[in-house]
């Protein structure tokens, strides 16, 4: 694994599309992440992990704040709960097609928030927990660890010149 | 310069500035391809706010009224980017 990954990237820019470079294995974990990750998104709940997908607007204005908050929360929760589905049917193994740019963005935004859950999970608050992160060898900085792996890619396919 | 016993009238008339703040566990290349897709900016321009929010600890990433400043702190949200906004003034 560690060689097929030295040559083909995660994520790469084909003619005519995107394509995802990964096993049924990497796909399956990525699948079940974002139905977690729904999980929390849906939760009535409110969960200290979703406390850096939802930040906030007004810092300074209590009453501008709740204002955004009501108009805004349940537009990014959708927003986010229609790319989580994007992602779904993009990482399904039997889906031979090329991924959209827009398919590829929302895989792009869902991975990244499920690493945003994860880094709060580790209490990543500042550069140097961030520091000591990448040198963890649990099961979450290893999961870390593949999810950043995974973003650097696509964030280089999507990028222009 | 402005008069202090005017700022409240020219309160009004004042721009919105959206901030974006350091955060440990955004990627720095995905913060510098969301300001270039957000906002157009080059990959120079966009490196270089990336670089400010990241060594200053925040960055402004546009100036303009409080309606397209709410709409880009929501798009920098659906990113997942730590964005503020406020209004500017000769005190901030």
């Amino acid at each position: 694994m560690a060689l097929r990954r030295k040559f083909v990237p995660p994520v790469q820019a084909v003619k005519g599309g995107w394509r995802i470079n990964l096993d049924v294995e990497e796909r399956t974990l990525l699948i079940r992440l974002m139905g977690e990750l729904e999980a929390l998104l849906t939760s009535t709940d409110d969960n200290a992990l979703l406390l850096r997908l939802f930040p906030v607007a007004y810092p300074e204005d209590d009453e501008k704040e709740a204002e955004y908050q009501r108009l805004m929360r349940e537009e990014l929760v959708a927003s986010r709960l229609s790319a989580i589905e994007s992602v779904r049917t993009t990482l399904d193994p039997e889906r031979a097609d090329l991924l959209s740019e827009g398919e590829t963005i929302a895989f792009l935004q869902s991975t990244n928030a499920i690493r945003l859950v994860l880094g709060t999970m580790l209490g990543i608050t500042d550069d140097e927990s961030a520091d000591d992160a990448d040198t963890g060898d649990s099961p979450e900085h290893q999961l870390y660890d593949f999810l950043s792996w995974i973003l650097e890619w696509t964030v280089r396919s999507l990028s222009p010149d | 310069m402005i008069d202090p016993d005017l700022d409240d009238l020219v309160m009004i008339d004042r721009p919105w500035i959206v901030l974006v703040w350091n955060d440990p566990v955004n990627l720095m290349s995905y913060v510098t391809y969301v300001f270039q897709k957000l906002f157009g900016y080059s990959k120079e321009k966009a490196t270089e706010l990336m670089l400010d929010v990241h060594e200053k600890g925040r960055a402004v990433v546009a100036t303009c009224g409080r309606e397209e400043a709410e709409m880009h702190v929501f798009r920098l949200h659906e990113h997942s980017l730590w964005a503020t906004m406020e209004q500017d003034g000769p005190s901030s």
